[in-house]
Order: structure tokens, then sequence, then C-alpha cells
């Protein structure tokens, strides 16, 4: 019946977004991460190759594999030591709630990670609850305070994050509270639209002076990471290792945000599996890496993607979305607030509106108590370790005792364009394409 | 009063020795021979003087708390940066970005600031005896900013709630910047500012208070609002 096919240019999300700056003026602003559906080459693409004859696998539940990661080692006094590559990215108490952060430093400090301060400055209670923090220094410099930095396991200087690159974070005013406008300085109730670039620096000459001082007001004793968002990432990840970092981060287009434009999410920068292998290169290529630890962020889901990031040249991974999924984010409960906000469980990107059904994206008292610290930080806790369990599985089977020593060679591609741009020979081939 | 030779150290051992020096009570510290190098006094965290009988660099007091900084010469760029309470005065110009940052505290620039002066500043107060650069108080949050001569282009753009004051000319406002007369009010407390932190000599040439104007956030890019979408367009 073709009068009933729909267009596939004009689809009915496209009509509804036309409709929806029709109706409002404003482009469409949401949390989450990207909503894509056409595929582009991840994680997925890959697939390993455990040991048969070539290789002596090591007993799966048995035999040590290591999970320690170090980071830090170019230049920090104190490098940061942890159990696990799985570590807990930087979101925003204001983006989060209250209880949410405490849970994530609970969850993380219990499973021997690490967490992430955000926009916004520190909490004392993420201090107190963390095991290993990382102070971020955002353009904004909300909440700036350099005791509080110089209270920090790590110094994180984020150009970038991976949802939405080359532009600042957003907070609308329906959860800039009394306490949030407090603690950033802002009036209460604005939309807050941080700014995209430092205030006191511009580009990497400049950056390169902004490490010293970071490193001279915590004495050289802690690590400095410094995050980019993915775009040119050969390019980016070669200055920010010039300028003196001892962590890069970078974090790929699948990664999440409180709130963004949607086009920010769905139409900038690179995804995840491409960063990681420019970010590899670019280190090798100017004779750093492994002496500049690598961080790869950006819709990691399970212990799988990590353990191919790590594969690929990553020393640990970050992940956001999946530990607030890890919280109840998206989970079936309190079906008539997420019926209030015009969506359902496993579809709710509404962290923008501050309306979070489970307490997590919420500024409001009575929603945040939805969330119970210790239930939460329990969850954070079994997650963290059942990654890295899925993880050691991995590498054991591939016969490393040692997660870092798994290595692109443990793997195959699964489609022509992940071989590209991994460099991994096709699945059935002897052939890396594009080569 | 102690005596550093910043040419006989580096960054790393001159800054030591100063947070050292400083931790001492009453402590005051000349350094010769800044050299207009970067990062100097660092995060000093405790009451006490630092003189520079030169010029600095970048970051010089970055993040600091509770320290009165003078300079005989000019400072580089983000001085102050981040600070949280101390007293800085520079006899000199200041670079990009002075006082970007800052949560609290006083910075006193006796020449001329360049562009970004006091960009998103979170208190405090700065005071300029000279000009100022394009878009100085960029997104300005709270705090005083007073510039005694001129102001470049797009001043207070985007500003949240920092108050600010142009002696001067401004070049351009910036967009949602309102400005208007002071009120006698005003005027005296800015006059009572500037007789606080500016030698007699200094004030003299600058205009009266009352001839001072006053610019704040007209508030229309606190909120979006479709009917504003001229500014927003501008803005964004």
């Amino acid at each position: 019946m073709a009068h009933l096919q729909q267009s596939a240019i004009f689809t009915p999300g496209v009509v509804e977004s036309i409709q929806h700056k029709a109706q409002t003026g404003l482009y469409e602003m949401r949390g989450f991460g990207t909503l894509r559906q056409r595929r582009w080459a991840t994680f997925d693409d890959l697939t390993f190759l455990p040991c048969s004859l070539t290789r002596i696998p090591l007993e799966g539940y048995r035999e040590k594999c290591s999970t320690k990661t170090l980071l830090g080692t170019r230049y920090a006094k104190k490098p940061i030591e942890l159990d696990i590559p799985v570590m807990i990215t930087g979101m925003s108490w204001g983006a989060l709630s209250y209880n949410a952060k405490v849970a994530l430093a609970k969850g993380a400090a219990a499973a021997g990670s690490s967490n992430t301060t955000g926009d916004g400055g520190m909490l004392q209670a993420e201090r107190e609850n963390s095991r290993t923090l990382i102070y971020e220094v955002l353009p904004s410099r909300y909440g700036i305070n350099i005791h509080h930095m110089r209270m920090a396991d790590a110094i994180e200087l984020t150009i970038g994050q991976g949802a939405k690159p080359g532009t600042g974070g957003l907070l609308l005013g329906s959860k800039v509270s009394n306490r949030i406008a407090e603690q950033r300085d802002l009036p209460i109730g604005v939309d807050q639209r941080s700014p995209a670039r430092h205030p006191d620096m511009l580009g990497p000459d400049d950056m390169i002076i902004k490490v010293e001082e970071l490193r001279e007001a915590t004495d050289w004793q802690v690590p400095i990471f410094i995050k980019i968002g993915a775009s040119r990432v050969f390019d980016d990840v070669k200055l920010a290792a010039k300028a003196g970092a001892d962590v890069i981060v970078v974090d790929g287009m699948e990664g999440g945000t409180g709130a963004s434009p949607s086009i920010f999410q769905e139409h900038t920068g690179i995804p995840t599996l491409g960063a990681v292998c420019e970010a590899r290169l670019a280190l090798e290529d100017c004779g750093l890496y492994g002496e500049v630890q690598l961080i790869i962020a950006g819709g990691i889901r399970d212990g799988v993607d990590a353990a191919k990031a790590i594969a690929l040249g990553a020393d640990a991974v970050y992940i956001g979305t999946a530990a607030l999924i890890g919280l109840n984010c998206n989970k079936p409960l309190y079906l008539e607030d997420y019926e209030a906000l015009g969506t359902a469980p496993y579809a709710c990107h509404h962290c923008h509106t501050g309306r979070c059904p489970v307490g997590i994206t919420t500024q409001d008292p009575e929603l945040m108590q939805r969330l119970d610290i210790d239930a939460g930080a329990e969850r954070i806790q079994n997650l963290l370790h059942a990654m890295t369990l899925e993880i050691q599985m991995l590498a054991r089977s591939c016969g490393k005792s040692d997660v870092h020593h798994l290595e692109p060679e443990d793997m195959a591609a699964l489609t022509m364009e992940a071989s590209a741009i991994c460099g991994i020979p096709l699945a059935g081939t002897r052939k890396v394409f594009g080569r | 009063m102690t005596q550093l030779n910043a040419a006989d150290l580096s960054t790393r051992e001159l800054n030591s020795r100063l947070r050292d020096l400083v931790a001492r009570d009453d402590a005051e510290i000349h350094v010769e021979n800044p050299g207009a190098r970067h990062n100097l006094a660092v995060a000093m965290l405790k009451s006490g003087k630092i003189r520079f009988r030169g010029s600095v660099g970048y970051y010089c007091g970055g993040l600091a708390d509770g320290i009165s900084i003078e300079i005989d010469g000019s400072a580089g760029w983000g001085l102050a940066e981040s600070m949280l309470g101390g007293t800085f005065r520079v006899h000199g110009n200041a670079g990009n970005g002075a006082a970007a940052a800052i949560r609290g505290g006083t910075v006193v620039i006796e020449g001329d600031a360049a562009a970004r002066l006091g960009v998103s500043m979170k208190g405090g107060t700065v005071i300029v005896a000279g000009d100022c650069g394009y878009m100085a108080g960029f997104m300005g949050q709270k705090g005083v900013l007073v510039v005694c001569g001129n102001a470049g282009d797009a001043f207070a753009d985007s500003l949240y709630a920092t108050e600010c004051y142009v002696g001067g000319e401004i070049k351009s406002l910036g967009t949602d910047a309102v400005a208007s007369e002071v009120t006698d009010e005003e005027a005296a407390a800015l006059e009572s500012l500037l007789a606080a932190n500016l030698a007699p000599e200094l004030r003299a040439l600058k205009p009266q208070a009352r001839r001072f104007r006053k610019v704040v956030a007209g508030r229309k890019l606190w909120n979006f609002d479709k009917r504003e979408w001229k500014i927003w367009r501008e803005a964004l």
C-alpha cells in the first residue's frame, strides 16, 4: 500500500523533531547519549581469538590474572594504583543528585577503583567516601577550590567530552537548586551554560604552562590527566602528551551527558573504537606509548568492551552511563513518573529535566530519596567486580596473566570497517583492509 | 623580610621556598629577578606578603588563598586565577584573563589589562586603573569589576550577577549587557572602594565616581525564551 509508506528521509522522528522546533523555536536538548540507529564500527565488530594450539590458555577461574592498574608514572611522585582497570568518570553534582555522587564514590572505593568530581567541584562527602578521587578542572571552574584540589589523588584538566566536544556543559534551571547555585556561585534557577574554553588559556602552548601550574599547586605529587572529546584524536593526543600529561583520557562520541543539544550527541566527534586506535597510534608515533597512560571512555557497557579497549591500547576505561544504569537508570520502577515525562523505562533520556524517576539525575529532595546511597554503592561495587571478572575471563582465555597484556593480535575483525580502523585482519582472511 | 633571587632557583625550588616561608606568620618576601617566569607563587595558602621586583609570567599567584602579592612590573596571562582570597597589586599591566574565575579577594591593576579581564569571576573585586581589552567580565557570576579607563569590545558579555563599572568609554557592550548611570549610593561606594585601593595620584587621573557607568546583566540569557531568539542567536 504505497499511500501508507513512510519516507525514509522524513521518518516519524524527523517529523517530530521539525515540529518540535516549529513549536518551541528551540533546538532539542536532552541527556543520556547518542540515540542514532545507524550503525558504525564499534567494539562489537571485534571478536577475541582465544588460545587453542598456538597459545596456551590460563585456567579460567583459578590462575592468577592481575588487574592492578598503575596510572601517572610519567612525572607524578604518587601515581595512582587501582585494583581494577574500570573507573568512574566525572559527572557533576548538579547533573547528578547528592545520593548518586556519594553512592558512586562509595561503590568505586569498595571495588578498589576511582571516581571523579565533575563540573561544580567536589562534595565533601564524595572525598570522604572515595578511595581514589580525581579532581576535574573544567572550563567553567564552577566550585574550583585549591584546598579540595590538594585533597585529590589526581587532577584531570578537561578540554572536552565525547558527547559534545567543542562546547560547554549545560544545566537547565530546574536543576540549579539553592544548593547547586551556591556551590557554583550562580543565581538560582538560571539555565547554566558552561563555557567551551578555559578562561585563562587557549591553545596547546598555554596548556603546557597550565599543566605546570597544576603540578606546582599540588607539589608534583599527583598525576595530571588531560581529557579530550574525541575529534582530531591523533593530533590532540600528541599535543596533550607534549603538554606534559601523565595520563590522557579520550572520550568517544558514545559518551553520555546530563544535558546537551541532541545534535552534538548525534553529529559530532568520532566513535570510541576509532578514538582508541588513533590515540594509541599517536602515542606510538611520539614514542610515549606506555609512558603516558591512556584511559578510554564513551559508551563502555561491560567487561567485553573494556577488554577490547585494553587490547587496543588503553590502560583503563571510564564508565559513566553504565554506572548510572547500575544505579537503576532506566529501570522499570515508578512507571507513572516515566509516563509523566512522556517516556518509559529503557527509553528515558530525560536527565536534563531534573525529574529523574529513580533519583539519579535530579535535585528534587523527594525524588533523590529513591536512590538509597548504600544500596546504590553496593550495586556499583557489584557492577565493577562483574566487569572485571569479564575482562579477566577473556584475558585468561587468551593466555594472559595480566589483563594489560591483552593486545590487538588477540582479536579478529568482524567487519571490513573495523579491520581498517583497528589494523586487525578480517576474520577468515589474513588481510587488514585498507593496508 | 626575606630576599630570594629567582635567577638562582628553579620554579619548583622557588615555589617550595615561598610556601615554606609563607607558612610562618607575618612572612614578607621579596623576590628579585623574577624574569617574567611562569607559575610563580602558585597556590600560596597562608597570609603573608610576596613582592616580585620585576615582571612575572602566566598564572602568577594562581589558586591562591590568603596571600598578598605585589608585582613591581607587569603580569602575564591568568594572574591570580581561581583565587579564593588574598590581595594582588600589579604596578604595571596585566595580560589576558587576569583574575579569571576568582571566587574572592581583590586584584588591583594599576596599568592596563588585556582581553577577558575577570572572565568567569565568581566573587571578589577587580580594579583596573587604566583600560581593559575585549570581553572583560565575560560570564561574570558574582563580585565587582571596576575599570577606571576605557573598556574594549563586548564588555560584560553574558553576565550572571557580576556588577561592572567603567569610568571611560565602552567600545561596545557584550550580549545582554545593560549600562546605566550610577546612583548616589553606588557612586559613594565606588569612591570609597577606589580610595581604599588606588593611590591618590592614580585616582586623580581618573574620572570622578559619579561619572562611572554601571553594567549588569539584562538577564535575557539567564533562561531560554523563544521570544528572545535574536539575542540567543548572537549568544550561541
